[in-house]
Order: structure tokens, then sequence, then C-alpha cells
């Protein structure tokens, strides 16, 4: 336990100082400001702008870090043989996945409490108030860019880091056309239905964790739509960070 | 003691070492010698469990590294060693020393040792590769082991380095431990190890003390002897 620990905080420190995440960050939070341009051009609808492209933002810049940092995770570790100098140690291949997936998690969340808390400055100077609905759909955001994470740590064991970003991306837009996907195949022949069924249930379903459509409009996310996307993101990150797992225990280094 | 038996490594259908038998007595410095592509470091690799056998073991003290608790009384040194380049040489010890239930060494004391004490503070990204393989040292003796493996630890070194290692290892023999390298730079190894082992395309063609060997020649020499007719066999 005290090494996870130990690897995670090594790999936050690590990834808070890595420049890339740096120019994401920044990126996002000039984003975020600009809402209030994009808010003035809205004819009335500024609240409503500002909470769509912010959490909109927030989103997308948040699976950008998680994408960028995490497919290079374990590959460079392998490519750099840091990872014989870690595996020589008192240290299980375990341990050093769930250590190395929390240290980039903790980041992640560090750069997602700034967006928040700037996405929060902008709504209150908006005069929309303190925006706590919109802390559900971070919440959520959280969750899936936590499976995201363990999903370009599963990649990074494969192969490198520019296919783990197109594998990336490729699993973001099936996750998120899933629903659409089954729905389109309903009145298709019967081998199509069941591709689209299989595709459906092989692939994470990563639209269950958007509620930002209901945070714009103000709609309160019942507790289905909150407890059933986080077992489903501890399970779902359970399953991928096993497999990684399993893979780097079976390569030859 | 070190005890490798029956060691054997097959990638598909290339065998890449076979049927390495090797005892490496406490207390001594060994050196593991062979061409470029004998199986050196794979079958050090082997040895601190970094890659499983195809058939064969390997124990320290009678037991095997498979458990990691094993793993606290060795040290090991990869080839041309890379680090986390975000990190300072201090903060990279740091960790390394955190892995362990036991931190024996101090961290000043070891970076004094390997001659780092300087550049504690410099980001390791900015290392040079003499500064690289001390702090690969460092890293591996951090731990205080009783065994270590070290894949050719002088690369890179100037004269000044390599002397200044020597005398590391030596000292490190003086208290105890056993060090189990491989080298290029025959002419040190010569100098300071008691014992060798020497491999070509996979298979042990010598292993004992470095003046049998010799039989008053320099070591290279013998060696390029010993290889040349391994070849010519």
């Amino acid at each position: 336990m005290n090494n996870i620990w130990v690897i995670a905080k090594n790999t936050f420190k690590e990834t808070i100082r890595d420049k890339i995440m740096y120019g994401i960050l920044g990126f996002a939070l000039l984003f975020l400001m600009s809402t209030l341009f994009f808010a003035s051009i809205s004819l009335g609808e500024d609240i409503k702008v500002v909470k769509d492209l912010g959490l909109a933002g927030i989103y997308i810049f948040s699976i950008i870090i998680a994408i960028f940092l995490g497919s290079s995770l374990i590959y460079k570790e392998i490519e750099k043989r840091t990872l014989y100098i870690m595996l020589s140690k008192p240290v299980s291949t375990t341990q050093f996945i769930i250590g190395k997936y929390l240290g980039l998690l903790l980041s992640l969340l560090l750069n997602l409490v700034l967006m928040t808390a700037i996405y929060l400055a902008v709504v209150y100077y908006e005069k929309g108030g303190f925006d706590t609905l919109a802390l559900w759909a971070i919440l959520l955001n959280f969750l899936e860019v936590s499976v995201f994470i363990a999903l370009t740590v599963l990649f990074s064991t494969l192969t490198t880091p520019l296919a783990s970003t197109i594998y990336s991306i490729i699993v973001l837009y099936i996750g998120h056309s899933l629903s659409l996907v089954r729905k389109a195949a309903e009145k298709s022949p019967e081998i199509i239905r069941w591709l689209a069924d299989g595709v459906y249930y092989l692939f994470p379903n990563l639209e269950k964790f958007n509620v930002r459509n209901f945070i714009v409009y103000s709609v309160h996310p019942t507790s289905a739509q909150i407890i059933y996307p986080l077992l489903y993101s501890v399970l779902l990150t359970a399953i991928l960070l096993w497999l990684a797992n399993l893979l780097l225990k079976k390569r030859d280094l | 003691m070190i005890k490798i038996e029956n060691l054997k490594k097959k990638y598909f259908e290339t065998t890449v070492v076979s049927d390495l038998n090797l005892e490496v007595k406490k207390g001594t410095i060994f050196g593991f010698l062979g061409p470029n592509g004998a199986g050196k470091t794979t079958a050090v690799k082997m040895v601190v469990g970094l890659c499983q056998p195809t058939e064969g073991k390997v124990s320290i003290d009678g037991k095997g590294l498979e458990s990691l608790s094993s793993r606290e009384k060795i040290g090991y040194m990869p080839e041309d060693p890379y680090f986390y380049e975000q990190l300072n040489a201090h903060e990279f010890l740091d960790y390394m020393r955190s892995l362990f239930r036991k931190n024996n060494r101090d961290i000043d004391e070891v970076l004094q040792l390997v001659g780092l004490k300087d550049v504690k503070n410099k980001n390791v990204g900015a290392f040079s590769k003499g500064m690289k393989q001390r702090l690969g040292l460092a890293q591996a003796i951090i731990n205080d082991p009783e065994y270590l493996f070290l894949d050719e630890p002088l690369d890179g070194l100037d004269p000044i380095g390599r002397l200044e290692f020597k005398k590391i290892f030596l000292k490190l023999k003086k208290e105890g431990k056993t060090i189990f390298f491989n080298s290029h730079v025959l002419s040190d190894v010569e100098e300071i190890c008691d014992d060798i082992g020497i491999i070509h395309k996979g298979k042990l063609i010598y292993s004992g003390s470095v003046k049998s060997f010799c039989k008053g020649q320099p070591l290279e020499k013998r060696f390029v002897e010993v290889i040349t007719k391994e070849i010519s066999n």
C-alpha cells in the first residue's frame, strides 16, 4: 500500500511539472474566460451560453490532458527503461500500475479543480450565482476521465503514444455514440442489430457520464444518474487496470 | 551466495541464454564478460527478476527472488540508465529509498559517494551521460543492498570517473557486499574482480578466478584469444 502511494506521489510531481500540461491548462483557462465574450453576443442567453461552453470546455480539456499524459505513461517507462529500475525494487506490477494511475488521476483532479474555480467565477460574474448544480456535471466529468485514464494506461502498456492517442480518440467517439448507433440499428436486419449490440456492450458507454444538458437547463440530475455512473466507472476502471497489469506482467522486459 | 542453476532463455526459436550455471561467493566482485549480443544483459535481467527464464532458477542466499521482500537485499543498475527527468537527483533518490521498508543509507552520503552532491538539486533531465551513470549507481546502493547487479556501470565514464567507481566497488566489497557486474572495460575488470564468468552465444565458456584465466597475460588478450577460438570452432 505504501509503495502505491509513493509511486502516485512521484507521478503526480512529475506530471504537474510537465510543460505540456501547463500549455493545455493555460488554453483551458483562456477558453473559460472567453465564454464571457460569447455570452455578450448571445442575445439574452448569457448564462446558458457561459454554462454550456464552460462545462463543455472543462470536459474537452480534461479529456485532452488525460489522453496526452496517459498515452505515454507506461510506454515511456518501458522505452526509457525506468521500469527496469522500478521493478527491480520491492515493487509489484500491480502496485506500479495503480500508483501511476492514481498519480495521473490526482494531477488531473488538480486541473479540474482549477478549471472549476474559473468556471464558477465566470458564472458568478455573469450574475448566475454560485452554480452548485454544475458540480454534479463536473463530478461525472471526473468519473469519465478516471475511466479514460485507465484506458490510456492500458493502451500505453501495449503501444506507442501516437497509436494510444488515436485509439483513445476512437473509443471516445464510439463511447459517446453508442446509444445512437443502437437506436439506428433497431430497424435494420438482425445481423446489423447483433453487431450494434456487440459494439454497445464491448465499448464503454461514456454518454452515461454526460449530464451537462441537464445542468445548463438547471435540472437536477437524479440519484440514479449519479450512482450508476459512479459504480460503472469503478467497475470499468478496475477491469482496465487489471488488463493493463496482466499485459505488463506477461511482458518480457 | 548467488546461485544460478541451468538458466535458459528462449525467444521464440532463438536461444539467448543456454544452461547457465554459476556460483558467486558472498563478499566478492564478479565480472560477467562476453562479446556484444552474448546474453549478458538477458542473464542479469533473469537474475534480478525482470524477465522470466524459460528454464532454470536463481537463488540468493538459498531463496528465490519471486517474493518482493527478497528484493530488499538487492540493488540493480541497468545499462545506460534513464530516470524521471522532472525530478532532481535528491528527489529521485528519495523516491527510490521510499520503496524499501528499511531506509538504510543517507541520501546526501550516497550523493557524496558517487560525486553528485554539488548537483543534487539539478533536474535529472539536464544530467550528462557520466552523471546519469553515477546516479544509476546511487539508486542501486541507496537501500544498502547485500547484492549489487550492475550492467555496464563503467560505460560513459571518463578515466577519473572509472577510478572513482572502482574505489566505490572496493569499498563496498570491504563492507561485505557482493558485486556482480558486466563490463567491456577488461582492464578495470582485471584490476578489481575476484572471479569472472565468460559467456559466448548464450553459453558459459569459463567461470573461475581471474588469475587462472589470465595465466600471466593481460585479461583482454586472453579474452580475445578464447572468444576467437570459440568463433572458429
